[in-house]
């Protein structure tokens, strides 16, 4: 049977765990990011802080050191405290300049930045701090006014900051680092978390998908969590009104079969006895036809209610049960025993123990149907044979005839046309063939139409799922 | 062989009457099961042909009142029902047989004379089908009223047939009819005994093969 390909699922709000997954990472992910600029700023601070007080003190331990004629020496002759604070730490040396009020180099290096405009020894704060660049390079500087003996001075001491960076961007190595492996922990946590939390409503969507049509059954509400509880009854209530729909059409077509047999009856009978009556018999033949015709029409309103009644049986699963194929068989062959005898044709079965679940009236049609078949395409002198049995754990039915069989490039061009024969009403063959195709249908079972034994005749064999139950 | 049918709808009812009165019974007729209770008290029956769609009471009811009351007339339930659960249903009541509309005529005949014959054979010795006469207390056999000379194994495949005229016998349940405690017999046996049986009864009765399930004896008048 070929199936219809599955529709594209429809793009949009398709998954209720995605949904809260970006609900909640993409803040989350905001929180950390921000988080980590405060860490950044906040212990960048400090360093700073740390960094200047060093290039003060360097700046004050130089204005102890200062005296009117000492200016000279600088750098050269620095006390050994003086150089040794000069030297800077990590191998960062110290810059000096000492400037008269004017800003006239009274000592050290010419290139560093003069002070600002009428930095003084009153001047707030004192000593001030500016970030600069010294040929090129970015670098700190601090100023220092005091007064010396000769009048108002600055101490000018630079620091390249080139290598201040590596600490801090140590630090902040490690801070990332951290902040990325709990950004890690947290985006983990939160999909554990989401999947756990949605885990309820996945058992009920598998509970659903594992459904056959024919499960109309209430779903459990008490087992489901509150929110989706609605949800659930609404669709408790949908497959009760389904099941109301399906067992209102089988009593349906359980009374419109008696509104139609009895008359049917009633005009057959009635025409079987005036076809015997020797006052008809010179329109024995026309009450024949008419009588051939009333047979059409009962097998034809027959064959179509069944059709309706396996469509409606197919949504009550309560109608399951077990069903003895041996017994089938025995009871069917009983049946089409007369019609097989006034046709020379041989029935037999070769029928094993064999129990199936199933709805015993729709089984029985089916293995009618392919009889009636049989008997029909057999010609008188052959032989028609019912089996049943299991192989690898299922059961199956055959139906084997040795009649002239179905050429096999138009098995495929059969079984089309058996699919469709229910809505273009090929009465007799095409109909048949469709009900065996939808009882088949209703019991998960395999339709195959085959060659019998030594290429000759047809073989349709119906194929059971296996059986879950051991015992079956 | 007097036969009430119970039918409430008239051409059913008329043909059945019909046709059972040309293959030879005493017909009477009535429309509902209250009728049906009158005419069971008043008249001695072998048989009721019952519908189960009957106005008011239904068939069924009929059939459990009348098994309630202890009768035990044979009872041929037609329905233009065919669901299984109305099978069994009428079946476990108490009916004897089940047909579904529509019908053909001589089935019906054939089922009303082998429902009768069953229930004759429990009461008397005697069983006829066709031209053949089973005595079942002296176990002899007459073919055209004359004695027909039958082996013991011979006698219980015929019996076993004929008491199930119309209906498929198992195979091995007529190698059980003829196997003692000490004997060990293929089912072949059964065949070849059927085929002496043929030959002895000649075409007064067929005997049809049910290959696979077993053997089937007719009623020529069926």
């Amino acid at each position: 049977m070929t199936r219809q390909p599955e529709p594209e699922p429809e793009p949009g709000p398709a998954s209720l765990g995605r949904r809260l997954l970006v609900l909640l990472l993409a803040p989350l992910a905001v929180l950390l990011i921000a988080g980590l600029l405060f860490d950044y700023i906040s212990s960048v601070g400090p360093v700073r802080g740390a960094f200047d007080r060093t290039l003060g003190d360097a700046a004050l331990v130089v204005a102890a050191y200062l005296r009117p004629g000492s200016l000279e020496k600088i750098p050269g002759e620095l006390p050994p405290e003086v150089s040794a604070t000069l030297r800077g730490t990590e191998g960062r040396a110290l810059r000096l300049a000492v400037r008269d009020g004017t800003g006239k180099l009274l000592a050290g290096e010419q290139d560093l930045p003069l002070p600002p405009a009428g930095f003084t020894t009153r001047s707030r704060p004192n000593p001030a701090f500016a970030d600069t660049l010294l040929a090129g390079d970015p670098a700190r500087v601090v100023w220092y006014a005091l007064a010396l003996g000769s009048g108002p001075t600055t101490i000018t001491v630079a620091e390249s900051t080139r290598g201040r960076d590596r600490p801090a961007r140590e630090f902040l190595t490690v801070t990332m680092f951290v902040d990325v492996l709990q950004l890690i922990a947290i985006l983990l946590l939160v999909i554990l978390a989401v999947r756990r939390g949605l885990k309820p409503l996945l058992a009920l969507r598998d509970q659903l998908a594992a459904r056959s049509a024919s499960e109309l059954e209430p779903l459990d509400e008490r087992s489901v969590p509150v929110e989706v509880r609605t949800l659930v009854a609404s669709l408790n209530a949908l497959f009760a009104r389904m099941r109301a729909t399906a067992e209102a059409q089988q009593k349906f077509v359980a009374d419109a079969a008696h509104q139609m047999r009895t008359p049917l009856a009633g005009i057959q009978a009635q025409l079987e006895l005036l076809e015997r009556d020797p006052q008809a018999a010179p329109v024995r033949d026309r009450i024949h036809a008419v009588g051939e015709g009333i047979r059409r029409l009962a097998h034809a309103a027959h064959q179509l209610l069944t059709l309706a009644r396996a469509d409606s049986a197919a949504t009550l699963e309560r109608d399951f049960r077990t069903v003895d194929l041996r017994q089938l068989i025995e009871e069917t062959v009983t049946a089409q025993l007369d019609r097989a005898l006034a046709k020379h044709i041989d029935l037999g079965a070769e029928a094993e123990p064999t129990t199936v679940t199933g709805i015993d009236w729709l089984l029985r049609e089916l293995l009618n149907n392919l009889v009636d078949n049989a008997l029909n395409y057999t010609p008188p002198g052959g032989a028609v044979t019912l089996r049943c049995g299991s192989s690898a754990g299922a059961a199956f039915l055959e139906v084997e005839d040795d009649g002239p069989g179905i050429a096999e490039t138009e098995r495929p061009m059969i079984t089309e046309r058996f699919r469709r024969a229910a809505g273009t009403a090929g009465i007799g063959t095409g109909l048949g063939l469709a009900i065996v195709s939808d009882i088949a249908r209703v019991h998960a079972a395999s339709l195959s139409l085959d060659a019998g034994a030594a290429g000759r005749g047809t073989r349709a064999r119906i194929e059971f799922p296996p059986r879950t139950d051991p015992n079956g | 062989m007097r036969i009430l049918i119970v039918e409430d709808d008239e051409l059913v009812a008329d043909a059945l009457k019909r046709g059972l009165a040309q293959a030879g019974f005493a017909v009477d007729r009535v429309g509902t099961a209250e009728q049906a209770d009158e005419a069971l008290a008043r008249d001695e029956f072998d048989l009721a042909v019952v519908d189960i769609g009957l106005p008011r009471t239904d068939g069924l009811a009929l059939v459990r009142r009348l098994r309630h009351a202890g009768n035990d007339l044979p009872v041929l339930i037609i329905t233009a029902r065919d669901a299984l659960a109305d099978r069994v249903d009428a079946l476990d009541l108490g009916a004897d047989d089940y047909m579904t509309k529509p019908f053909e005529l001589p089935e019906v005949a054939a089922r009303c004379r082998a429902l009768i014959r069953r229930t004759r054979s429990a009461t008397s010795a005697q069983l006829t089908i066709g031209a053949v006469a089973l005595d079942l207390a002296s176990r002899t056999v007459q073919l055209h009223g004359h004695a027909l000379d039958v082996t013991r194994r011979e006698w219980s495949i015929l019996e076993c047939l004929a008491l199930d005229t119309g209906r498929v016998v198992g195979k091995e349940r007529l190698l059980r009819a003829i196997a003692g405690w000490d004997e060990e017999l293929t089912p072949n046996a059964v065949e070849v005994y059927v085929s002496r049986l043929r030959a002895k009864l000649g075409d007064a009765v067929a005997i049809h093969t049910v290959r696979g399930l077993g053997y089937r004896l007719d009623d020529p008048a069926a």
